[in-house]
């Protein structure tokens, strides 16, 4: 698969914690504009790839490429340079600073006194950011102050601030009421219309039907399908290891 | 008395410089260091030996003792970094124990348990200038700078590393970078306190420099507020005046105020830290259950 038409590409990753094999040989690429969802029971190994691909992890074997470029090797800050913003299940927002800082501080990567760049087009990066996700009026408040939905927000307003073309998201909607999951999944719907590359963790499977164009099933560390979401949805076997009625 | 209370401003000052400068690194930044003493003392020396061997010149000695108390930071921080939390204040205790015996033996650069003595007075362009003015002076400097760099990008960048840091790594941050600039500012700076400290004394030894020390700096930063900009100043002047201030009571017999002192430290941070957890100028809700 080319990095025009799958710009982040897995190849054969794999991982082991001890004589546990946490991600076993998976291949997967990810579609330019596309929302891939990697769906699986609790210890499939879902997050643990995307700590393989953003570098938080060394794979044992196998390789993460991004526009045909090894990922292998990267720090977790090189390879969000390089475009690739993920998001946390805990969430890990800065908690004492505001929510305009939180998004501030996602537009700044220089690591010294300067920033490169136009500060003005960062400033209007950040209240676009507040703006689509329905944070502008809270901009002053801190981030611990907020409710969970608008916590989870900021979690996105900081990624729509970086201005990443690849979306990894670990559980966004878990927790969600309806009206917040329905403004969620229209985030996700202009940032695909942008030609952002989404790859989604989400046990709600309502959500994943809603928003995924492909569905990667894992379990035990190992790809089991790739494919359709009505059609991995459907099957009964997957079914099966998903609500733990399987016969070990 | 004037003499007296030059001297209490004096070293309020000095005193100040330390806690402003280990507040970049605790508050901001979110590295506990307990080795804060390490540095002032390697600044001490430095000024020390550079007034004694070469020219009691106060900027020379100042900027020599930023220099080796910074660059000797960085070269202990970056492997040290790279252990977070309780590990690096862990790390940071052992880096103080071995430092205290080092400074101890070292008699050659540092004159042992005997110290340093006979410290000239401190001269700028060749007139003598009084303590006070030079430590006034590094003091308003060095918070100017950390205003300056908690306002802009990189004291958002040590915030954020201080909150989440794998969040900020993933963000693009480099946080080993960012928090190894951070330790040689907060260390500079408490080289330049030890520079003006031996000037000030005339004399030093390690006994200014133990971990005793680090622990008071620390509980200045505790005290006034972490991550704050005047917090760890009024942190330094409050703990500072403190033995002052019990010397002049009366019915405190002089061989008792050690004790005293520390029944009183002891009972205001149990105090401060159940109804001002984040310190006398910090903010009110941080540390507040839900």
């Amino acid at each position: 698969m080319s990095g025009a038409t799958h710009p982040l590409v897995c190849r054969d990753l794999s991982i082991s914690f001890g004589g546990v094999k946490a991600v076993q040989g998976v291949s997967l690429a990810l579609p330019t504009g596309k929302v891939l969802a990697l769906v699986g029971p609790n210890g499939a190994g879902k997050t643990t790839l995307f700590n393989l691909i953003t570098g938080n992890l060394r794979a044992d074997a196998g390789e993460a490429t991004l526009d045909d470029e090894s990922l292998i090797g990267l720090k977790p800050w090189q390879v969000a340079r390089r475009g690739v913003a993920r998001s946390f299940q805990d969430l890990r927002l800065f908690t004492h600073m505001t929510v305009r800082e939180n998004a501030l501080a996602a537009t700044e990567r220089g690591s010294w006194f300067w920033q490169t760049g136009d500060a003005k087009a960062r400033a209007a990066r950040v209240e676009a950011a507040l703006e689509a996700t329905g944070l502008s009026s809270l901009a002053e408040s801190r981030a611990v102050d907020l409710a969970y939905a608008e916590r989870k927000f900021l979690s996105m307003a900081r990624i729509l601030a970086a201005e990443a073309r690849i979306w990894l998201l670990d559980e966004p909607a878990s927790g969600l009421d309806l009206a917040s999951r329905i403004r969620f999944a229209a985030l996700l719907r202009a940032a695909t219309a942008r030609s952002v590359t989404i790859c989604l963790i989400e046990h709600n499977l309502d959500v994943v039907a809603e928003l995924a164009d492909e569905i990667a099933f894992l379990d035990r560390g190992v790809v089991l399908a790739v494919g359709e979401p009505q059609a991995i949805l459907r099957d009964k076997a997957l079914a099966a290891i998903y609500f733990g009625e399987r016969v070990a | 008395m004037t003499a007296y209370l030059a001297n209490l401003a004096t070293l309020a000052a000095i005193f100040g410089i330390l806690a402003a400068t280990l507040n970049v690194a605790v508050g901001y930044a979110g590295i506990f260091s307990v080795a804060h003493a390490v540095f002032f003392g390697l600044g001490a020396y430095a000024g020390a030996q550079l007034a004694l061997l070469l020219v009691p010149d106060a900027l020379l000695a100042m900027l020599v003792a930023a220099l080796v108390a910074g660059g000797l930071s960085l070269c202990l921080a970056l492997p040290a970094l790279r252990v977070r939390g309780e590990y690096f204040v862990a790390a940071s205790l052992g880096l103080q124990m071995m430092a205290t015996t080092l400074f101890t033996e070292a008699k050659g650069l540092t004159g042992g348990m005997g110290g340093l003595v006979g410290i000239p007075r401190p001269m700028v362009l060749g007139f003598e200038v009084p303590t006070l003015a030079l430590a006034l002076a590094a003091l308003v400097l060095i918070l100017l700078a950390t205003w300056l760099m908690a306002r802009g990008s990189f004291g958002r960048t040590l915030r954020a590393i201080r909150d989440a840091e794998s969040a900020a790594e993933a963000l693009g941050k480099n946080i080993n970078a960012a928090k190894a600039l951070a330790v040689a500012f907060a260390c500079a700076g408490a080289g330049v306190a030890g520079a003006l400290f031996a000037l000030h004394m005339s004399f030093v030894n390690v006994e200014s420099f133990t971990l005793d020390q680090s622990v008071l700096v620390m509980a200045m930063v505790i005290v006034g507020g972490t991550g704050t900009l005047w917090g760890p100043l009024l942190g330094a002047v409050l703990l500072l005046s403190l033995p002052a201030g019990l010397s002049f009571l009366p019915f405190i017999p002089p061989t008792e105020i050690g004790a005293v002192q520390q029944i009183i430290y002891g009972a205001a941070m149990t105090l401060l830290m159940i109804f001002r957890p984040a310190g006398l100028l910090g903010d009110m809700r941080t540390g507040r259950k839900a």
